[in-house]
């Protein structure tokens, strides 16, 4: 399954790297991501993601992370990961 | 607190930790974190010197989950931050309310390979439920504020703050910060009905426990829900305590070493009310086959337990203090009780063993029987781990420490220092096995120190023994690097840190032995030698579904 998530962050050095291992510990693989510093304090993060698993079970993982703010589920597409990440 | 008082970086933690109550500190001190052991230095906080990092926090550990308060450790940076690795793991695992305060070298040389540099929030990020570097003056009483609100709400977690050498010796002007107040969690009274639903349907439930119940300190509403449905009971290793030992339905430990009564009475069921557990595989077994014809009902503080590994048919996420009060109902459920009883009585455990050797689980029966009150046991991990769990008894989830889901060897006897610390009034006995205990020796040092009454009974079969048995079972008796048969005289190690032991062999000691240990005064170890060949049973074999468990084929000696 292919899926595109949208997060705001509350901004600290290292949230991309805390977000980012989560992704790949709970077996989801980043094919597309773009991340944009707002105002000094938040971020907004914008991932394609790849996995056989649930999106529900990275996304709860997310949520508990104190520097994530919002986690959205911005679409559920079952194509190919190639016409994503283009 | 005066309020706007200049002080050292380094005052203002001391300053923040007593302000959270904080009267223990466990640690080492070095380079990068002198000025906070400068600042503690005739402070009234007492601290307790480990003699290896990892011991520290365990220590730490084991105060926190003997008392229910949130435990504190110091270390500096480097190598004192890397030994602390594992046990924040260890807390991380098994949701235990723990503050990790680290040394870090001056914010100007970070980046640079300084001596003793090492990236420590790079290190915690798959470590701790949360972490910090400081480095701003202004942020750093405010970060701390923060760590101990983040290390005991919610579901509970280990959280780390690194702080730069510059920070702790840099002036600041000393505020309470604003306090957040973390918002009540509410539940779904819809869900609650559903819930109802379920168990007024179900004919035979059971109710799974897990160590959540005792993080949330909701034993009494556990033990009221019992009471009032009648529902049959088993607990997960975190939750042994949580139930009435004499419950009448309680079936004692489910999963792979869990008795056969409870397994069976689980695979059974047909619904399963799932309380403060997370299905851990050591629990379910092969998950698809766990409990495949019941319903489940899934309540947890923690909403991304609910539906990882098993979906409920009805989840609530929130305070058990609150949601376990919703459910209580009566149920007409005779008969599945009747069937219950009889399971357990089929399957009790049978102590009789012939010869003179000594047979850990009936020594480890008696020692629960002997304990008083107000008793601590702090558990290693292995063979003697299991059949503690097996065979011991416990009125609380806090009097039983078990490294449990990092499942940690050398975690035993650093966590029975802090549960003695914490527990100055209870007898604190740490079973470890010959393989764990060595593990982290060398803090018989901080007992004796401290003369800490702590008691250390070492169950030795000179073998990594849970390595040996699955060698014996899974790998054609291919015995790989097990043997320990050339383990240290562990009374005379013992003596050389003024600890009094006895070294016994056969079954007509071990009433004595075990009187003497739990009543004599100061710190004592008794060495017990048992027969090698013993494993642990039944067991439920990697793979396999819960029905299927092994029973025992020891040869008798």
């Amino acid at each position: 399954m292919i899926y595109t998530l949208t997060l705001t962050l509350a901004h600290r050095p290292e949230v991309l790297e805390r977000v980012l291992r989560v992704v790949r510990h709970r077996g989801f693989k980043v094919t597309k991501m773009n991340m944009q510093l707002e105002d000094g304090k938040t971020a907004s993060l914008d991932m394609a993601l790849e996995s056989e698993r649930a999106i529900e079970l990275l996304t709860t993982q997310l949520e508990k992370l104190i520097d994530v703010i919002e986690c959205r589920v911005v679409s559920l597409e079952s194509v190919n990961a190639e016409k994503v990440a283009s | 607190m005066k309020q706007g008082q200049m002080m050292r970086g380094a005052d203002a933690v001391i300053k923040v930790l007593a302000a959270h109550g904080v009267t223990n500190i466990f640690g080492y001190p070095g380079g990068a974190i002198m000025p906070i052991y400068d600042a503690l230095y005739g402070a009234p906080v007492e601290h307790l010197l480990s003699r290896h990092e990892q011991g520290a926090a365990f220590a730490a550990l084991g105060y926190a989950r003997a008392s229910g308060k949130t435990g504190v450790c110091f270390a500096t940076s480097g190598p004192g931050a890397t030994n602390l690795v594992t046990s924040l793991a260890d807390a991380l695992l098994d949701s235990v309310p723990l503050v990790a305060i680290t040394g870090q070298v001056s914010t100007a040389v970070i980046g640079t390979d300084a001596f003793q540099e090492i990236d420590v929030l790079g290190l915690s990020l798959s470590c701790t439920k949360h972490s910090f570097m400081v480095t701003e003056m202004d942020e750093l009483i405010p970060t701390l504020y923060k760590a101990f609100e983040v290390a005991a709400s919610g579901r509970p977690g280990p959280v780390l703050v690194d702080i730069p050498k510059d920070i702790q010796i840099g002036m600041l002007e000393y505020k309470t910060p604003l306090q957040e107040r973390s918002s009540e969690p509410e539940f779904d009274e819809e869900r609650v009905d559903a819930a109802l639903s379920l168990l007024r349907q179900a004919k035979q439930p059971m109710l799974y426990v897990g160590g959540g119940v005792g993080m949330a300190s909701a034993v009494d509403q556990l033990r009221a829900f019992i009471d009032a449905t009648g529902v049959p009971s088993v607990a997960t290793l975190k939750g042994l305590g949580s139930i009435a030992n004499d419950s009448p339905g309680y079936l004692g430990m489910l999963g792979m070493h869990g008795s056969k009564a409870a397994n069976i009475a689980v695979q059974e069921c047909d619904l399963l009310i799932v309380v403060g557990a997370r299905f851990d595989d050591r629990v379910t077994g092969r998950l698809a086959s766990f409990a495949e014809h019941a319903k489940v009902i899934h309540l947890d503080i923690d909403s991304a337990e609910l539906g990882k590994l098993r979906l409920p048919d009805v989840a609530i996420a929130g305070d058990l203090r609150q949601i376990l009060p919703a459910l209580c109902t009566s149920l007409e459920i005779a008969p599945w009780q009747d069937e219950v009883a009889q399971l357990k009585r089929e399957h009790s455990w049978n102590y009789d063993r012939p010869g003179e050797l000594i047979f850990a689980p009936a020594m480890l029966n008696r020692l629960a029987d002997k304990l008083p009150e107000d008793s601590v046991v702090c558990c290693d991990v292995g063979q003697h781990q299991m059949w503690v769990a097996q065979h011991m008894w416990f009125r609380k989830p806090e009097d039983h420490l078990s490294s449990a889901g990092l499942g940690t060897m050398g975690f035993g006897l650093p966590a029975a220092i802090g549960a003695k610390v914490s527990r100055p009034d209870a007898t604190v006995v740490a079973v470890s096995g010959d393989g764990s205990f060595m593990m982290n020796v060398q803090e018989l040092t901080t007992i004796k120190r401290r003369k800490l009454p702590v008691k250390i009974l070492l169950i030795d079969n000179q073998k990594l023994g849970m390595v040996k048995q699955w060698q014996q079972l899974f790998f054609e008796e291919r015995y790989s690097e097990t043997d320990l048969s050339d383990n240290p005289d562990f009374v005379t190690m013992a003596s050389a840190f003024d600890i009094p032991g006895r070294t016994i062999t056969t079954t007509d000691q071990v009433e004595a032995a075990l009187d003497h240990l739990v009543n004599c005064e100061g710190p004592y170890l008794l060495h017990v030698r048992i027969d090698d060949a013993h494993n642990v049973w039944p067991l439920v074999p990697p793979g396999a579904s819960n029905r299927d468990m092994m029973e025992e084929m020891d040869k008798q000696t």
